[in-house]
């Protein structure tokens, strides 16, 4: 090994300050869609590093080696001062921590003298060696390429806390099947007498023959007008269809009316036209 | 706390309520009673068709598990949240105003437990918090906290670690170690010097170590400017500057006795040692703790001390030689207790500073001025002495001193110039105990004067007093509470008990008793009419989502503090304090338990004495003394008596219970115990775990764990019986990158079940929890082959008599089995492990009036600061896996299994709070099935009402009452309108016909 001397010193330069220079990581948040404006994010938001407790490292000081803690700084960003280094390159985990909104986890891979070999993301639940974008790598030629690294860190949604509650709208009270029902009988207690009044005195005289027939309007009269009043309006009777009725309709319109009141005085009409 | 120890000790023992089984009559072999049995084997036995319709409960309730967040109008009302930071140390507390927030300021303070905060004056809320103990020394003081009016940061150091903090939002603006060093003294440089950047200012630090070292470090990186070595070998004591000089002042040992005050003045710009100047203070000082006062940044910093007789004080001007000595008038005839300094730390405030004298009931003060030019110390005057305590804050607008005096009785503000009293407030609510140290903040307004001081309690309860009236308190003493637990008034214990009297009695005594009892009711009907059209209205009107304190929401929680004292928090007020007692002799104590009966809670120190106080009033009922140190205590509860026992560090009970009883303990040296009541010498049965394990956990079912179905009722209408033994143990031991979970039966200590996981970093967190047929745990899994996962993980387990549906295994059609007398059956346990984002440090489990509800898993997350329930259908270990489920099993409710499970934010009970350190959760269940009461302690307080499967038996905010009414006048209106009109028509037709 007979280097010339200048290049000796280089080297034994390029030693010492690789052993003495600690590396940096830093994280910064980008706006994005679920979090447009980063600085919004609460001050307890922080950056862990965490990898497993080799057998490599010294016994009882594992708790403080093997996982670092980044704080959110003014700008946005975490930055890991003085990487960990180890006896052997080690991977480690890299999560944002925040209760609101959800961050991609990374794997970072450190060398034994702390500097960066590679940052990819990971997916949970999957296998640690299934590495999905890459986000950084070292550059094998130049030394101190893993020294000083920056990347973005990816928000990948926002999560939801709250329930949301249903507000009073006027127009949900349309949505309402017994509101409707209410609004068309109120529709044809207004409109019928406006559309008999419209019809031509022929037909209507028709139409009124015809309701006469129909045993509810009937029933009515016959309960109002027939000789004692309410009083002896035979409820039983009348709703099995049976009983003193003033006119006697035909045996399909009896049918027809057993079937359902409200539709009485159309299916008279129906029996009579067939 | 933002990072709770690695392994959460284990402190209580596993106290199993054995009277739910119900079947101790069998006294010498206790046997238990299945909580329900299957007793022919017949199609359809009631049992089973009972439990369909249970089952369809079930499903019903787990139909709408989706939908269990808080709404945000009910967010402070079903919750509460005790941000704590810790007591506020005196040096490191003040009112600043950030530069942006215009012109309200905020009050910093940097607490006893290394917490920095900001907090809101106006409502004593906190806008941010940071732990900063972050040194890699183990034991540190609390550190220190500067910051300068008109800067954007404040500086905080504590141990070897060094960081400066974004006052108004708490961010990081730079952060330093520097390793084997811990800090001494911390200021800001304020340099009269018109290029300074006025965004920052840099800070003198001064470390001690293996030699004093002064370092300026960059307000804007923290990089260290310059650094001055001293090698002397003296004991560094503090920095402080003016504006043209940095003095770092050490103490230099005499020869024979004393010590003498050296300080050296360095260059601001270069760090290089400009002069030294040793004062002749060897006769009075003999260390540290004799300087009274080292003046920092102020127009004349000072160093203030007395004579060992406490007859002269003497004071310097730091920089010059002269020791200015001034006699102590002391008039009270009683020997001084304590001589404390007060001065402005504004570099362009008046050159005043007061001095407090405190003798055994009296305290006066006296004000110095400091003539700049002669460097003489003048008194101006004095202000009156007082019975009793004062204590004094000073503050200062512009160059003007204030000083606000708080006395037991009123709180003036005078200023430094002169004796006149500027304002005076008689103190609204006189305080209960002395203030130990406080903060002021003046206003003037022309000749009048407005002041807001916040000042810390003996207590360690921190109260701001505005002109007198106390605006808020923080109950600080809160933080790092060591037990608790609900409690009962003994009004609910009353009608029970009348019940009770009424049902022994013969039928025509218990009518009387019965007619008397309501005939004495009738006294509240004219209150209860009284308040009723206001109870309707404001049921209506008010935004209250509705009143359930008679629902049982509304509990006491009982506190033991480390401070020795025991507070009550309503649980239906919103957490508020209803009382706070001193309790402990001592400063400190060690809460092992709390135990509660209705009207009173015991609270159990680790010496083996007790306190039993009333719930209501905080009254002390009874106090037995100290015997020997316990470990923990157990409950043997016998017929609603419960009688307690207290543990020895070799899990041994302490003395003989008499009557019946079983319960488990744990030893120091990592075994777990089982004990027949009426035998304290040996142990039924013991448990040790593997060689080279050591156990970390133990954990029992919920004293209260009703469990609503004895089977799970598959899609085919088949049931899968579940293994329900109201004695498991289940018991958590690590190895080297293990961690294996043992079940254990509790009364035979047979073992049940035994899984260990491989690849786990036992130094994070592993918790476990078991309630009703299942048990859960998580842990750190390291990826033992390279294509194993990494990350946090949780696993399931459920229990069941057999694999096979409707066959109950080898239990057949029996209605009891017993832990002793036969051979006891082996669960069926079916897991499944889930990967979670994160850590989870503590578990508990939702526990409901009937355990009809589906329960919650309960997860404290410490990296996020958050508790989650998370439904236990997510958590089901017969989720099919690589396929979608069958009919059948959808029908059943189950999902297609994922292995990774995010948290869904509408599974957060703290939502966005920041609920730091919990180490402990409680649940209780209400008089309302739906609800369950939460609540978690540890450092900060934290309590909420959880509905797992909705709040269906409670009609809601979103039941809207005025729409309801609106809907019924409306119809009236309608038949009001349409009546005449039909009754027209009619008598129309009734003509027309």
């Amino acid at each position: 090994m007979a280097l010339p001397n200048p290049l000796r010193f280089l080297l034994l330069f390029i030693l010492t300050t690789t052993t003495l220079a600690t590396s940096i990581l830093t994280v910064t948040i980008p706006p994005s869609n679920p979090l447009p404006n980063p600085n919004s994010l609460p001050a307890g938001t922080h950056a862990t590093l965490t990898s497993l407790p080799s057998s490599s490292h010294p016994e009882g000081s594992s708790g403080q080696q093997h996982k670092s803690k980044a704080p959110l700084s003014r700008s946005g960003s975490f930055t890991f001062h003085a990487l960990p280094k180890s006896s052997s390159p080690t991977s480690y985990l890299l999560d944002i921590r925040s209760a609101e909104y959800i961050f991609a986890p990374y794997r970072v891979d450190l060398s034994a003298d702390g500097t960066v070999l590679g940052i990819w993301e990971t997916f949970r639940g999957n296998p640690w060696d299934n590495r999905g974008a890459e986000k950084f790598l070292a550059d094998v030629s130049a030394p101190g390429s893993g020294r000083d690294v920056t990347v973005e860190a990816k928000v990948l949604s926002r999560r939801g806390f709250y329930e949301e509650r249903s507000t009073f709208s006027p127009l949900a009270l349309f949505k309402n099947p017994m509101i409707l029902l209410a609004l068309v009988a109120l529709g044809f207690t207004f409109g019928m007498p406006k559309l008999m009044e419209n019809m031509d005195p022929e037909m209507r005289a028709e139409f009124e023959k015809q309701s006469r027939a129909s045993p509810v309007s009937g029933a009515a009269r016959g309960a109002i007008g027939g000789g004692g009043g309410p009083a002896n309006f035979d409820l039983a009777g009348w709703m099995a269809g049976t009983g003193n009725r003033p006119a006697a309709a035909a045996p399909a319109t009896e049918v027809d009316s057993a079937r359902g009141g409200a539709t009485g005085r159309e299916s008279g009409g129906a029996t009579r036209r067939r | 706390m933002a990072s709770p120890p690695p392994v959460v000790p284990y402190t209580a023992a596993p106290q199993l309520d054995i009277t739910t089984a119900g079947s101790l009559s069998i006294h010498p072999h206790p046997c238990f009673l299945r909580q329900s049995s299957a007793s022919s084997n017949d199609q359809f036995p009631p049992e089973v068709i009972i439990m369909r319709l249970q089952a369809t409960l079930l499903w019903l309730a787990s139909c709408v598990p989706s939908a269990v967040a808080i709404y945000p109008d009910e967010v402070n009302h079903v919750d509460f949240h005790h941000a704590l930071l810790g007591v506020p140390t005196p040096e490191s507390t003040f009112f600043l105003r950030p530069p942006s927030s215009s012109n309200a300021s905020l009050l910093y303070t940097l607490s006893e437990d290394s917490l920095v905060g900001a907090i809101n004056p106006r409502d004593g809320s906190p806008l941010w918090r940071q732990n900063v103990s972050r040194s890699s020394q183990p034991d540190h003081g609390p550190g220190l906290l500067r910051a300068s009016d008109g800067v954007s940061s404040i500086v905080s150091a504590v141990g070897d670690y060094v960081s400066s903090w974004s006052a108004l939002d708490g961010k990081l603006v730079w952060e330093n170690w520097f390793v084997d060093e811990s800090l001494v003294d911390l200021e800001l440089l304020h340099l009269a010097d018109p290029h300074a950047v006025p965004a920052s200012k840099d800070t003198v630090a001064l470390f001690g170590g293996k030699a004093g070292v002064v370092r300026r470090l960059d307000g804007e990186s923290g990089d260290v400017k310059w650094e001055y070595k001293d090698e002397s070998g003296e004991t560094p004591f503090q920095v402080s500057s003016s504006s043209t000089e940095v003095f770092y002042i050490s103490l230099q040992s005499g020869l024979l006795k004393g010590t003498k005050v050296k300080v050296t003045s360095l260059d601001p710009v270069t760090g290089r040692q400009t002069r030294q100047v040793t004062l002749n203070s060897e006769s009075d000082v003999s260390g540290p703790e004799s300087i009274l006062f080292v003046g920092a940044n102020t127009a004349s910093p000072l160093i203030v001390w007395a004579d060992k007789s406490q007859k002269i004080l003497k004071v310097n001007v730091i920089g010059s030689k002269k020791v200015s000595s001034l006699n102590i008038e002391n008039t009270s005839g009683q020997e001084i207790r304590s001589v404390v300094i007060h001065a402005p730390h504004q570099l362009n405030s008046l050159p005043h500073f007061l001095v407090h004298y405190q003798t055994e009931s009296s305290s006066w003060a006296e004000v110095y001025h400091v003539d700049l030019n002669t460097e003489a110390v003048t008194k101006a005057y004095s202000l009156p002495r007082v019975q009793g305590w004062s204590v004094f804050a000073t503050s200062n607008k512009d160059a003007n001193v204030f000083f606000t005096r708080i006395t037991e009785a009123e709180l003036t503000v005078v200023s430094s110039a002169s004796h006149g009293i500027l304002g005076r407030w008689p103190l609204q609510t006189p305080p209960k105990e002395r203030f130990l140290h406080a903060v002021a903040e003046v206003v003037a307004k022309g000749e009048s004067v407005a002041v807001r001081s916040a000042a810390v309690l003996e207590s360690g309860d921190w109260q701001l007093i505005r002109n007198g009236q106390n605006e808020w308190t923080r109950y600080e003493a809160l933080a790092g509470a060591q037990a608790a637990s609900w409690a009962e008034a003994d009004t609910q214990e009353d009608l029970a008990h009348q019940l009770q009297v009424e049902g022994h009695e013969s039928i025509y005594g218990a009518y009387v008793h019965r007619v008397k009892r309501h005939v004495k009711d009738l006294e509240h009907l004219p209150e209860w009419l009284k308040e009723l059209p206001k109870r309707i209205l404001t049921s209506i009107l008010s935004d209250e989502v509705s009143n359930l304190d008679g629902f049982g929401v509304s509990k006491t929680v009982i506190v033991a503090t480390r401070n020795g004292r025991v507070y009550a928090l309503d649980s239906g007020k919103h957490g508020a304090v209803s009382w706070s007692v001193k309790v402990s002799q001592g400063e400190t104590w060690d809460v092992k338990a709390i135990i509660t009966q209705p009207g009173y809670a015991t609270v159990y120190p680790d010496d083996g004495s007790s306190v039993t106080l009333n719930v209501t009033s905080g009254g002390i009922v009874k106090r037995t003394s100290a015997t020997t140190k316990i470990r923990s205590v157990a409950v043997v509860s016998d017929d609603g008596t419960p009688s307690t026992i207290g543990i020895n560090g070799k899990g041994a009970p302490l003395e003989p219970l008499s009557g019946p009883g079983f319960f488990v303990t744990s030893s120091d040296d990592g075994r777990v115990l089982g004990w027949a009541a009426s035998n304290n010498k040996v142990p039924v049965w013991e448990f040790a775990p593997a060689p080279g394990q050591k156990i970390v956990r133990a954990v029992a079912r919920p004293s209260h764990d009703p469990v609503a179905s004895i089977g799970k009722v598959l899609g085919d209408r088949s049931v899968l019986y579940k293994y329900l033994n109201p004695n498991l143990v289940l018991v958590t031991a690590v190895g080297d990158s293990s961690a294996t979970f043992y079940l254990l039966d509790a009364v035979s200590g047979n073992l049940l079940y035994t899984t260990t996981q491989e690849g786990v970093d036992t130094t994070q967190p592993i918790a476990s929890t078991i309630s009703e047929n299942w048990f859960a745990y998580s842990f750190l899994a390291h990826p033992v082959h390279p294509s194993d996962a990494m990350g946090y993980q949780l696993v399931i387990s459920e229990l069941y008599e057999s694999p096979i549906p409707n066959d109950r295994g080898p239990l057949g059609a029996a209605a009891n089995f017993s832990s002793i007398h036969d051979l006891l059956p082996l669960p069926h346990v079916i897991s499944q492990a889930f990967v979670i984002p994160e850590p989870i440090s503590h578990m508990g489990v939702t526990e409901t009036r009937q355990g009809i509800t589906i329960r919650q898993l309960l997860c404290y997350l410490p990296s996020t600061n958050s508790l989650v329930g998370i439904p236990r259908p997510f958590l089901d270990p017969r989720r099919p896996v690589d396929r979608d489920p069958t009919a059948n099993e959808a029908e059943e409710g189950l999902i297609r299994y994922s292995p990774y499970l995010e948290f869904d934010g509408k599974w957060y009970l703290s939502h966005v709070r920041d609920v730091i350190g919990i180490s402990n959760i409680l649940s209780s269940p209400t008089l309302l099935e739906s609800t369950s009461l939460v609540f978690a302690f540890g450092w900060d307080i934290f309590g909420t009402r959880a509905t797992p499967s909705q709040a269906f038996d409670i009609l809601g905010k979103g039941f809207s009452k005025l729409q309801l009414l609106a809907t019924v006048v409306a119809l009236g209106v309608g038949v009001v309108f349409l009546a005449p009109m039909v009754r027209r028509k009619q008598v129309n037709m009734i003509w027309n016909a």
